[in-house]
């Protein structure tokens, strides 16, 4: 696992991953590559849940109570200056996500926790959350 | 995990020496007469090598026709047999992950001569550039303060339900999550575009990656020429500097143009 740190210039804004970790395998090359009729033959459990939960739409009265929900978290009008990393640190804590998230939490342990090497994010970006990396099965 | 292990169950009664079927397990297709990177190795080990037929071939390994892949290991080996290629500058069409022919006819018959002229515009595309996988993603309390702030309705309902417990505003809730995720929409458009036109002069093609979540904004994967890839970084470094405090933006690549194989 060469992790890289790719800042090469300017400040560092741009994040930079090298593309080595699991979670970023999966989404570059789960479902993607030129098709061959009746050839693919992918057996395991875990990434067919995997593919089969990301077609997984969320129901849209879900989606708009996680927005109501994550903006009545927001305390910045009435509490004034606090610090917005620590607002965006509480939003990932006690989210909606949790409620949607965990069929797919599973299945992504399921594939990921046989190692300690997935791990490819080493900046606190806001947490994944993999239920709501809705992926499209276009003309699967 | 041990399912694996019984679902591979043996083949039927047989009073022939055990031989397990092998069969080709498929990576990508090159141009005819590109050479290899040495001791390239995938899935189990075995050793990557080309079946060509016409202008084009196949990057294939033997592999057991009974141990369909599908472990972390075998997904991990597909990308970096598919990666070393990028590497070593040698233009591929990547075929899906789990992709088995059964032997060197079948891959010819069925696999290069039927693409034959697919893949080789494909190869043309490919020459020289390589995929860039861009996601931003907005810092969900900074817009979503910004959307509260800029609509006094969404305000007033917010105030509303945030005074009563959930149980009560259930109606007023599904209503406000809807103003807000209207809004969020709005933003997510005027944003959007305004990334488009930064990556525009860099991309060859562009795709646009499906994304859903409240801080979703944009998950595209760019062509870039291999010679306009510094540039390209540097001016995302620009845009990722001056838009920081409401979005982040991460860059994956330069990878095999998985998202574009349907693209020409």
């Amino acid at each position: 696992m060469t992790v890289q740190q790719t800042h090469r210039r300017g400040g560092g804004y741009l994040e930079r991953p090298a593309p080595s970790g699991l979670a970023d395998v999966i989404e570059v090359i789960l479902d993607k590559g030129i098709v061959i009729d009746a050839y693919v033959r992918v057996s395991l459990v875990g990434i067919e849940l995997l593919t089969v939960d990301a077609r997984i739409v969320i129901a849209s009265v879900d989606t708009y109570l996680r927005f109501a929900e994550a903006t009545n978290r927001l305390d910045l009008f009435e509490q004034g200056g606090k610090d917005l990393g620590e607002f965006v640190g509480d939003l990932q804590e006690g989210g909606a996500s949790k409620k949607t998230s965990g069929a797919i939490q599973g299945v992504k342990k399921a594939l990921t926790n046989d190692s300690d090497t997935s791990k490819d994010d080493d900046r606190p970006r806001p947490a994944k959350r993999p239920a709501r990396r809705v992926r499209r099965s276009e003309d699967a | 995990m041990t399912r694996l292990a019984t679902a591979t169950a043996g083949p039927s009664i047989t009073d022939q020496t055990p031989v397990p079927p092998t069969g080709y397990y498929v990576y990508g297709m090159v141009r005819a007469g590109v050479r290899l990177p040495d001791n390239l190795v995938g899935i189990d080990g075995a050793r990557v090598h080309t079946i060509e037929h016409g202008d084009i071939g196949a990057v294939v390994a033997e592999i057991s026709l009974e141990r369909p892949p599908g472990r972390r290991s075998e997904l991990l080996a597909h990308g970096a047999v598919l990666d070393t290629l990028l590497v070593h500058g040698v233009a591929v069409v990547p075929v899906q992950f789990g992709s088995f022919l059964a032997d060197d006819a079948t891959v010819v018959e069925d696999l290069l001569e039927p693409s034959a002229s697919h893949v080789a515009q494909l190869l043309d595309e490919f020459t020289g550039r390589a995929q860039y996988n861009l996601r931003a993603t907005y810092h969900e309390s900074v817009v979503l303060a910004e959307i509260v702030a800029a609509d006094p309705d969404i305000s007033a309902l917010r105030d509303l339900t945030r005074a009563l417990p959930e149980e009560a505003a259930y109606a007023e809730r599904v209503h406000l999550g809807e103003m807000v995720a209207r809004a969020l929409d709005d933003k997510r458009r005027l944003d959007a575009s305004l990334l488009h036109r930064a990556i525009e002069p860099f991309a060859a093609a562009s795709v646009e990656r499906a994304g859903s979540g409240t801080d979703h904004l944009l998950d595209v994967a760019v062509l870039v020429a291999d010679d306009a890839s510094g540039e390209f970084e540097v001016r995302l470094e620009e845009v990722a500097e001056s838009v920081h405090e409401r979005i982040h933006l991460r860059l994956l690549g330069p990878l095999v143009p998985y998202d574009f194989v349907g693209a020409f």
